[in-house]
């Protein structure tokens, strides 16, 4: 079944102890029938709040939310049969894994041995089978995780809402539960909502990722689109590590930058026009000092700042034309962001045309 | 640190020995210790009326304590654990918190005042012991029950069983109360406890017939030395029991932490 969120808004009360202010505003968003949705922002930006407005523990202020086509206003959370995956898991302390799992399909009145049956087949597809009669407790992190998404699929949800499941593990099992939920997800060919503050986790998990900010929706989209296209300067910067220069057209396919004229590939703005520019640092090219010397903007500099990453090596490239040279050394200057996993000495750089985007929001800072 | 530690030890050990000594001993009239081994003691309290009965009224509050301090401390607890506004919450602390701060004394002067008057009069009923430990008793049982719900974050657990489709009665039943049954018990036996041992406000309200075991005892301290130390030995088995036993329940909620 699908979830289709609506020009939803919610504040909350000033007693409640969130930022007086807080809450959504205008937000829409449909995820389709399997569809793996996830939700990314900076804490405080409202994701976990859509996520409870969905899930019927907030009520809206505004809007409306279907689930299956069927509009969610005023109807109580506990009859919504969504499945929860919560960010601390919440199984119950004094029941079973298998207990745990069978617990919402006795609530629903299904018979001993049924919901016996189907728990341990659940039990069995996350591989929880040889734990089916310890207590949480006696759990690690990752096994209570799969013991939280068993219940929470166990009784057929129409959707299922994943909050921040992953950060209580460390980074191993962290990715390794990434493949797993996902893995599951699509067995079940269920919608899903996963609200996550960790964007790799977003981008390497999810159909279509959602970025919010200061309660509203900055763009929901694939995440190569989020990736290449952002929507403006904050989603670019958000997501993955970016280089955001501040830039004047100056030409149809160039514009300037403190770091100096950078060419473009035609982008159809008007001369004048204050805008950032985006290089994702993999396109920055290293070259060989006296390689390719008429290559569109090259640049000479030296590394100011580098950090060995294993695999790769993160660099900031300080232009030589643009700072002051002190010392023999150019200080100062926006330097430029790059990656490679050469483990060479780098005096020069260059940065394909086509791997400039302008984005269109100079106001937008952060 | 360690001899310091073992004088310690030793100071708040000798009191106990030199009872448990008394109790068997035989003449005990101006020497170090007691002449003589004998059960004579024991056996004198268990024939005595007066012990029998306030060995029995003690048990007997010590129940109907538990019982109402359940009753009342596991709602209240939860009243103030899911209470939305800050203000609310620390009111109810301070207030379930008061009569630990004010002695025994000055609750037992109070209800002095309140119940011998014409339109009160229940000073010495039974059932006004036993309201008078509860008031004693509640707040330790509430603190365990209130620390016990922020640890397992019960609210988060609710709202598990919620999305889960559970109405407030099998929340209540099948999580809420299930998942606190080890500071329950654990608080309970600590009442019981302190119930066992209560002797400043029970000598203050309670009737002739209905004396706890700690008043009857004072009495005691007027014969026979090793009638008394008999008399202290039971009082003091009967409230290491009560400990042993919250020490064991305790532990298990500890070990559930741990792991948790």
């Amino acid at each position: 079944m699908s979830i289709q969120v609506e020009s939803l808004g919610f504040h909350y009360a000033p007693s409640h102890g969130a930022k007086q202010g807080a809450g959504l505003e205008g937000i829409s968003l449909d995820i389709a029938p399997g569809e793996f949705c996830a939700v990314i922002g900076p804490s405080g930006c409202g994701k976990s709040t859509l996520l409870r407005l969905i899930a019927g523990f907030l009520s809206p202020e505004k809007g409306r939310i279907r689930i299956g086509g069927e509009d969610m206003a005023g109807v109580p959370a506990r009859r919504r049969n969504l499945g929860i995956v919560f960010q601390n898991y919440a199984l119950f302390p004094h029941m079973s894994v298998l207990e745990n799992i069978a617990y919402p399909l006795k609530l629903r009145g299904v018979p001993r041995a049924e919901r016996h049956r189907r728990a341990g087949e659940a039990a069995e597809r996350t591989r929880l089978s040889d734990l089916a009669d310890r207590l949480p407790s006696q759990l690690s992190g990752g096994q209570q995780q799969r013991v939280a998404l068993a219940r929470a699929l166990v009784f057929a949800p129409r959707a299922l809402l994943l909050d921040e499941p992953l950060s209580a593990l460390d980074a191993a099992h962290r990715a390794a539960m990434r493949d797993e939920i996902r893995a599951v997800q699509r067995e079940h060919g269920i919608a899903t909502l996963h609200v996550t503050h960790d964007q790799e986790e977003a981008l390497s998990i999810a159909d279509r990722v959602a970025v919010m900010r200061g309660g509203r929706l900055l763009q929901h989209a694939t995440p190569h689109e989020l990736y290449d296209h952002p929507a403006d300067r904050f989603v670019a910067g958000f997501v993955g590590h970016a280089n955001l220069l501040a830039a004047k057209v100056t030409a149809p396919d160039e514009v300037s930058t403190p770091v100096g004229p950078l060419r473009t590939a035609p982008h159809g703005q008007p001369l004048g026009a204050t805008l950032t520019a985006m290089i994702r640092p993999e396109a920055v090219r290293v070259l060989a000092a006296d390689a390719e010397p008429d290559l569109p903007n090259r640049f000479a500099g030296h590394v100011s700042r580098d950090r060995f990453l294993g695999s790769l090596r993160r660099f900031d490239f300080s232009v030589a034309a643009v700072g002051k040279t002190m010392g023999g050394k150019t200080v100062g200057g926006e330097p430029i962001v790059g990656e490679t996993s050469s483990r060479e000495a780098i005096t020069a750089i260059a940065i394909p045309p086509a791997a400039v985007h302008l984005l269109t929001d100079p106001s937008s800072t952060s | 640190m360690p001899v310091v530690t073992g004088l310690y030890l030793l100071y708040l050990a000798a009191p106990i020995v030199l009872l448990a000594v008394g109790s068997f001993g035989g003449a005990w009239t101006n020497t170090l210790l007691p002449t003589g081994v004998t059960l004579e003691w024991y056996r004198q309290v268990a024939a005595d009326g007066s012990f029998r009965r306030a060995f029995g009224v003690s048990l007997w509050v010590c129940c109907a304590t538990c019982l109402s301090t359940a009753a009342i401390g596991l709602p209240l607890a939860y009243a103030i654990y899911s209470a939305s506004s800050r203000g609310v919450k620390v009111a109810a602390r301070v207030l379930y918190l008061l009569p630990v701060a004010a002695p025994p004394l000055v609750l037992g002067f109070g209800f002095i005042l309140v119940f011998s008057s014409d339109t009160l009069p229940f000073l010495g009923a039974p059932w006004l012991l036993v309201a008078g430990h509860v008031v004693l008793t509640l707040p330790y049982l509430m603190q365990t029950l209130v620390a016990d719900m922020r640890h397992l974050d019960l609210a988060t657990l609710e709202t598990a069983a919620e999305s889960l489709g559970a109405g407030f009665r099998p929340r209540l039943f099948d999580v809420v109360v299930p998942s606190l049954r080890s500071s329950l018990a654990s608080g309970l036996i600590m009442v019981a406890a302190l119930s066992i041992g209560e002797f400043q406000l029970s000598n203050l309200i309670a009737g002739f017939l209905s004396r706890p075991y700690p008043v009857v005892l004072l009495q005691a301290f007027y014969g026979a030395t090793g009638f008394a130390c008999a008399g202290t030995v039971v009082l003091l088995a009967l409230a290491f029991l009560a400990a042993f036993a919250s020490a064991a329940a305790g532990g298990g909620v500890r070990r559930r932490r741990a792991s948790a």
